[in-house]
């Protein structure tokens, strides 16, 4: 317990260096864990009630994400989320799968770094694109699309990955019961959810906490994987109030996310075998292959390379959802693999997103060479 | 002028629109309770852009609306164009202790000046249309509406007292 509180302590410091800073937090959690860890000082370790901590960080940072998925919104703009989607996909999952397995890695071990390489930390380009003041800019709604194809993406890669050796019939069917039951709820206990959400005592705090508990323990009792269901849940919930359950579980994810992230800091093992170089080359793949999807969806989506640059400054920081795929699936050295390139990709992403915009009016200034293509917003 | 609007997710509500001069105008409602306003000048590609807290948008809300706000800082003069120019005050002062303990009607304020009270601000409490019997405490936020001659007069006569 002492350990738990050591650890939110410095997490606390650490909150609010960074945002006094503006820069984003979660490389600096995860190096903290790793001081306070067995590759540090060996300060804390992990326990049954860390461990249960870190599960409800990720468990409510999926239901979180579940929320925010819009999937009517999504529908409504299929045409250019899917070009910049697909884009991005293949290009990252391509470039990070041959090279994780190139260095060695198993074809099931790359494919969870390529994963990991692939997805870019939604919480990180939305909030650049706040900071920075760069939301009236028509790349910024190609970035948050973007990332809402990602997370779909991602749900993808959680049942593929989790799937396993178990019968694939058998895993979807209980898939689509599980779903199935979600959707009649939200459906049919539209009314009566909203009025309970409308409450101002500890109802619906308490509601929305048993909703997502419950949903994942069920989940692991009949063998479905619970992160999975966690997302489907907020997609189901938000078809209610969601901002009432943003409200609600926002605590949760806030508090426990940050455990999460502290405590794979402190797990990880720097002296099992992993390899610097491994980690450097892997994170400065990260950078260029964002950079070759990002000019593409510019050329695509915008007619211009050059707002590519913008898309690629804003996507570069690999973050939350890395971790949490590297915590799920990773052995010790595929996560501090990951690990690595979350922590060098987040600090070179902070830098991009700032000063991106300046490198794109630079390349357009008047006596350098005339770039063919112009970014005219609309 | 189309406007547009938008829900982004995981950022907020976006509403934009053209001006008929071709400038463009975008808000942002965003998830962390502030407001990011962007101008984009027509031909220009950089928008600039400006970030409030809830209160300050509704300030410039006020102003946008044809309000004129007065160099006081708490004090909205509102212009009816259409009823032959009609100006009125709305102006807020701070009870003293000079006059705490007296009504309305002791005060005479209408009578005396022309002004009326129209809300009262105690603690965190707001009372709209105070009776003549109310009585003032120290500390009250008063909020009285009037013209600007009368204005002049409540603050000569009655707050001094």
């Amino acid at each position: 317990m002492e350990g738990i509180v050591l650890a939110l302590f410095l997490c606390v410091l650490l909150a609010l260096i960074t945002k006094y800073l503006s820069i984003p937090p979660i490389p600096f959690y995860i190096i903290g864990g790793v001081l306070l860890g067995k590759s540090g000082f060996a300060l804390v370790n992990s326990d049954e009630i860390s461990r249960f901590f870190s599960q409800m960080g990720l468990i409510f940072l999926l239901f979180f994400m579940g929320l925010e998925l819009k999937l009517d919104r999504i529908a409504a703009n299929r045409s250019s989320v899917l070009t910049s989607g697909v884009i991005d996909l293949n290009i990252n999952m391509v470039i990070g799968f041959v090279a994780a397995y190139m260095f060695g890695f198993s074809l099931l071990e790359s494919l969870v770094i390529a994963s990991a390489f692939y997805i870019s930390s939604t919480a990180m380009a939305i909030t650049s694109l706040i900071e920075n003041r760069k939301l009236m800019m028509r790349e910024a709604e190609t970035v948050i699309w973007l990332m809402m194809f990602e997370d779909l993406a991602l749900i993808l890669f959680l049942a593929i990955i989790s799937a396993g050796d178990q019968n694939p019939m058998l895993f979807f069917i209980k898939i689509a019961g599980v779903l199935g039951i979600m959707y009649i709820i939200a459906h049919y206990g539209k009314e009566f959810l909203i009025s309970l959400l409308d409450r101002s005592d500890e109802l619906p705090i308490l509601f929305t906490f048993g909703a997502v508990l419950t949903t994942a323990s069920f989940s692991m009792y009949i063998g479905v994987p619970e992160t999975m269901m966690v997302i489907a849940l907020g997609a189901a919930l938000a078809t209610t109030d969601p901002d009432a359950f943003e409200m609600h579980a926002r605590p949760f994810k806030d508090v426990f996310l940050v455990v999460f992230f502290v405590f794979f800091g402190i797990t990880i093992n720097l002296a099992g075998g992993v390899n610097m170089m491994v980690i450097l080359i892997i994170s400065i793949l990260a950078v260029v292959s964002k950079f070759i999807s990002g000019i593409l969806t510019g050329i695509f989506i915008h007619e211009s390379a050059l707002a590519g640059i913008e898309i690629w400054g804003n996507t570069i920081g690999r973050g939350e959802f890395s971790i949490a795929l590297a915590a799920l699936y990773g052995s010790p050295i595929v996560a501090t693999t990951i690990a690595g390139m979350v922590i060098i990709t987040s600090i070179v992403g902070a830098f991009t997103a700032k000063y991106c915009t300046g490198l794109r009016r630079w390349m357009t200034m008047p006596g350098r060479r005339r770039v063919t293509h112009h970014s005219h917003g609309h | 002028m189309a406007l547009r609007s938008v829900n982004l997710p995981g950022v907020g509500t976006k509403y934009e629109f053209e001006t008929d001069k071709g400038d463009i105008v975008a808000i942002f409602f965003t998830k962390t309770a502030t407001i990011q306003m962007y101008t984009l000048q027509k031909g220009c590609h950089t928008p600039s852009a400006a970030e409030m807290t809830p209160m300050e948008a509704r300030r410039l809300g006020n102003i946008l609306t044809g309000a004129i706000i007065e160099a006081e800082s708490e004090s909205v003069e509102i212009a009816f164009s259409a009823l032959a120019d009609l100006r009125i005050t709305i102006h807020t002062y701070l009870i003293q202790k000079s006059i705490a303990g007296k009504t309305i009607e002791d005060l005479q304020i209408r009578t005396k000046t022309g002004v009326t009270i129209i809300a009262v601000s105690r603690k965190d409490k707001n009372i709209i249309n105070p009776p003549p019997s109310f009585v003032f405490e120290t500390g009250d936020a008063v909020v009285v509406i009037g013209e600007t001659d009368q204005l002049k007069r409540f603050e000569r006569e009655v707050m001094v007292d």
